[in-house]
């Protein structure tokens, strides 16, 4: 019954030129929205092995110079596009392509891509998550809304009844009918970024096989939530237009109002700290109390001087086996970089309140848990952007302590005149990345992966409770 | 029956229908929210061009201080050698916040407003570090008063409006209206006056609370003057939405008919139309790689910085004059200018072919933005605002061209190492970003405002010819 009850509504829509055509535009709009993604992606691959490249050049050529001069010109790690950016590009243009690796200070990633991009970008940028986060609910709710108040108004519902069709049976082959069409959408779409994905120069995440089952059963979960809905909607409705009234203000809560909302209030109730005043502190707080003339710099100096010399025991610095000045700019790193933890704990705790907030407002809308969930599977959230953040630290604070320690230990008496050349830097290595597996890149998003499956639940208790009062009035009629 | 009766019942319906008072209230909410939310952006960006350019004259005043000791004989020149170091000249850039960006936020929250100008720095980087935004909340856009017009007053209206012929029609109510002297016309627009009329009441309440908000007590008269395009851009907007809208009511089609088609319009208009724009004018005017431009900058610098030998020379060839006179000043100094100068040269080109694609893409937008009106009212209120990209790149060309200035100024005591006397260093030149003026965006964007328009009064002018052959119809039957 529930396939003869499916196949009749795929017959249905066909006949129907408001559905082939609303299916036919999300369809075009998800291959545009898949090649625009993969013609992004690849260009950013080049363009970053071309970087890559360049930056190993330069280093390696830079001639004779003082190790800690050039760990002020440093180097840069340059954070990887991966291939499910091709499906979801989450942050990856709103946040930086390059961590400058300077001594003595922890960069931002700069060059941010949305610095580029025109304005009206900023109302909707055409990525195939988008389109399936956005649109798969109107095409289901489109599909959907007459799906029980229609056969309602014609009077076929009651003549159903009559016939024996069980209500289950009857939601169930109109669900079964939407949720196949618009996940049709999804593996369409999936399968387009997949294959576009495996293409030459993309770099490959880890555990991408998993993490794209993960998202076609997100994009599933996701999908059969508004199904339920607008299943439970319909049968509670004595009107089709009712029903697609009240599907249709779902759908501006759920997909519009909700992800631009949500992370606005988090944004006033978990504020960040503000860019102009955490770069300046980030100066201040690392270099002004060891560089400082303040009693606490000088006391802070002093003590370095001491201890090495304590440490050799000699009693000045020229009797020193080592360049005291190397010594001393590594003190100062050392220090610095647990002003640099400490505050970029701080920021990184102010974007994780926020995401805690805005996940509230998933309860509201079930896109906001999707994105975070999207985002986290294809690698392109604010973990894997810490992640990738806190990887080039921890190399920046080893390449640092390396150039250094070649002044400690071959500087002598030379102080800043030491210099070193080619064959050194031509020893020195390179940031290499490897993102994080799915398991770690999915801890954070736990919450949002509960918050859907509540969803579905209610969802499925809504269609349910649809069914019950609306056939059971229908019958009483 | 009377049109004046029909408004009267209209109003009546309206308040007593709990889903449209619970719409408008909504509405009302956001418009709220958005006036809040706007004020503290703007307050927090007033707060920060506050501090930043009073640290910066506090610093100023104290390097200007030593020179005034040096020259008033109160500090010996060898006891402050540096005192008054041309290359230390610095001065801050500000764009301070539009006059209405607490309306539209535009791209303000990516791109940098501040700047402290210094020699020290190429002018790849002389914004610094302002790269620390919580990309969620970027990613996410904001809820201002621009977002408020341009996707949810739409949505409300059609909300507001879908059912007002179809509804009556549909429940017989029309023959019975019609059967008094009174054409179809007049019904359709006696209910789009009452409830386009209250959405139109809460616009204007939400602009004039935000106007008074954002100023913090009496606006002055330059937010006056913009708050009138603002207001007349967003009814503009309005108009066009209202003239769209009774154009689909005239079509007489079922209320869900009717509906999907609006809300089909709206997602063409507001999501896909702008998102499309946006991927062509990217996809036909690229920008340069950001990565090929920072390798630029570094291959540059290091070549320079590798030849700074013959560099100097140069110089020197070019300018004899401009041998070092003061040998207490380390060469140091001098090389930084000029590897620094050698670097502002190379990447400039780079900068102008940025500035150049943006100009081509907004020339590009200019033209095509006529076929989403979303976008076209975006760009208008964003300009209008003193939030939009033009504004942005003009001020980053123009810190740029300040430090040009500086340069200019100083170059020959940076380059021979004698200090500033208190008379250069007064001269040195200031920065002030000007705003475009009240004539200049009027000539911008009154045509583009005026096609909102004249496309509602032209959807108006066909709704009524469909209307009356409705009539017509109607009298025959």
């Amino acid at each position: 019954m529930i396939r003869a009850i499916a196949l009749k509504e795929f017959r249905q829509y066909w006949r129907d030129g408001r559905f082939v055509t609303v299916f036919g535009i999300v369809v075009a709009l998800g291959l545009a929205a898949t090649l625009a993604g993969w013609s992004a992606v690849s260009a950013m691959e080049r363009e970053r092995a071309a970087a890559v490249a360049t930056d190993r050049e330069i280093w390696d050529n830079q001639g004779l110079k003082n190790p800690h001069s050039a760990a002020h010109f440093s180097r840069y790690a340059f954070q990887p596009t991966f291939n499910l950016a091709v499906f979801d590009p989450g942050l990856t243009d709103y946040v930086g392509n390059a961590i400058w690796l300077e001594a003595h200070y922890r960069d931002p990633a700069a060059l941010r891509p949305i610095e580029d991009a025109v304005e009206i970008q900023r109302i909707a940028q055409l990525n195939p998550a988008w389109v399936i986060q956005v649109f798969g609910p109107l095409l289901i709710f489109v599909l959907l809304y007459g799906a029980v108040a229609g056969e309602r108004e014609s009077g076929t519902l009651r003549q159903l009844l009559a016939a024996g069709v069980r209500p289950v049976s009857l939601l169930l082959g109109k669900a079964v009918s939407a949720f196949s069409l618009t996940g049709l959408l999804v593996f369409g779409v999936l399968l387009g970024s997949a294959f576009l994905m495996s293409a030459d120069g993309i770099e490959r995440l880890p555990d991408t096989g998993l993490r794209t089952v993960g998202l076609i059963a997100l994009y599933l979960v996701y999908l059969a939530i508004f199904v339920f809905v607008a299943l439970g909607v319909s049968s509670l409705s004595a009107r089709s237009r009712t029903a697609l009234a009240a599907l249709v203000g779902i759908w501006i809560v759920a997909t519009i109002l909700g992800p631009r909302i949500g992370p606005d209030v988090a944004g006033a109730l978990a504020p960040a700290p503000p860019a102009h005043e955490f770069a300046a502190r980030l100066q201040q707080e690392s270099s002004d109390p060891f560089w400082g003339s303040s009693e606490e710099a000088v006391e802070r100096r002093q003590a370095v001087m001491d201890d090495v010399l304590d440490a050799y025991g000699v009693e000045t610095i020229e009797e020193l086996p080592i360049n005291y000045d190397g010594h001393l700019l590594q003190e100062s790193e050392e220090f610095a970089n647990d002003v640099f933890d400490a505050l970029y704990d701080e920021l990184w705790g102010s974007y994780e309140r926020q995401r805690a907030v805005a996940r509230a407002f998933a309860l509201l809308s079930p896109t906001i848990a999707v994105q975070h969930v999207s985002m986290a599977l294809a690698g392109t959230d604010i973990h894997a952007y810490r992640h990738f953040a806190d990887e080039a630290e921890g190399f920046r604070r080893e390449f640092v302590l390396l150039l250094n320690q070649e002044m400690i230990d071959h500087g002598g008496a030379d102080g800043y005149a030491y210099v070193s050349g080619n064959d050194f830097w031509r020893q020195n290595p390179d940031f290499a990345y490897t993102a994080p597996g799915i398991g770690d890149a999915i801890r954070g998003v736990r919450g949002d992966v509960l918050i859907l499956l509540l969803w579905l639940a209610a969802a499925v208790a809504l269609a349910a409770a649809g069914a019950r009062r609306g056939f059971l009035a229908e019958v009483a009629a | 029956m009377t049109v004046r009766a029909i408004r009267k019942h209209e109003r009546r319906a309206l308040v007593h229908d709990r889903v449209q008072v619970i719409l408008l209230g909504l509405f009302t909410l956001v418009c709220l929210l958005a006036s809040v939310r706007g004020a503290q952006y703007r307050g927090a960006l007033d707060a920060a061009a506050t501090s930043f350019e009073a640290e910066n004259r506090e610093q100023d005043a104290a390097w200007r201080e030593r020179v005034v000791a040096v020259e008033s004989g109160s500090v010996a020149r060898e006891d402050d050698v540096f005192a008054g170091l041309a290359m230390d000249v610095a001065r801050p850039a500000v764009a301070a916040p539009g006059p209405l960006a607490d309306f539209s936020r535009g791209v303000t929250d990516v791109h940098p407003f501040l700047s402290r100008v210094a020699l020290w720095r190429s002018v790849d980087r002389l914004f610094g570090n302002y790269q620390f935004q919580s990309p969620n909340e970027i990613r996410a856009g904001k809820v201002d008063l621009a977002f408020a017009v341009l996707f949810l007053m739409p949505l409300l209206m059609i909300a507001l409006t879908f059912g007002a012929l179809s509804r009556d029609r549909d429940s017989g109510r029309l023959g019975l209206l019609l059967s008094h002297p009174i054409s179809v016309r007049a019904v359709v627009r006696s209910k789009l006056f009452v409830r386009l009329g209250a959405v139109f009441v809460i616009l204007v309440a939400s602009l004039l609370a935000g106007l008074f908000l954002g100023a913090g007590g009496v606006p002055d008269g330059e937010r006056l003057g913009r708050f009138g395009f603002w207001f007349l851009a967003a009814s503009g907007y309005f108009a066009f939405w209202a003239g769209a809208l009774y154009w689909f009511i005239s079509l007489n089609r079922k209320s869900e008919t009717t509906a999907l088609m609006m809300v089909g319009f709206w997602v063409l208009n507001s999501l896909v139309g702008p998102a499309v724009l946006a991927a062509a004018a990217q996809l036909i005017y690229p920008a340069p790689s950001q990565l090929a431009f920072l390798s630029t900058a570094r291959e540059v610098s290091n070549e320079a910085y590798r030849s700074r030998a013959d560099v100097m020379q140069g110089m020197l060839l070019d300018h004899p004059e401009l041998t070092v006179q003061n040998y207490t000043i380390p060469e140091y100094i001098r090389v930084y200018y000029l590897v620094n100068e050698t670097v502002d040269r190379a990447v400039e080109p780079v900068l102008e072919e940025f500035e150049a694609v943006q100009s081509r893409r907004q020339s590009l937008l200019s033209r095509v933005q006529y076929v989403a009106p979303a976008a076209l009212a975006m760009r208008s209120l964003n300009e209008i605002s003193g939030t939009d990209l033009a504004r942005q790149v003009r001020f980053e060309g123009e810190v740029r061209a300040y430090k040009r200035a500086i340069a200019r100024h100083v170059e020959a005591n940076v380059l021979s190492g004698e200090p500033l006397t208190l008379a250069e260093v007064d001269a040195v030149p200031t920065y002030a970003f000007r705003e475009s003026g009240l004539g200049a965006i009027g000539r911008n964007v009154l045509f583009p405002v005026g096609y909102l328009f004249g496309l509602g009064l032209l959807a108006a002018a066909r709704a009524r010819r469909n209307l009356a052959r409705l009539q017509t119809r109607f009298r025959e039957a």
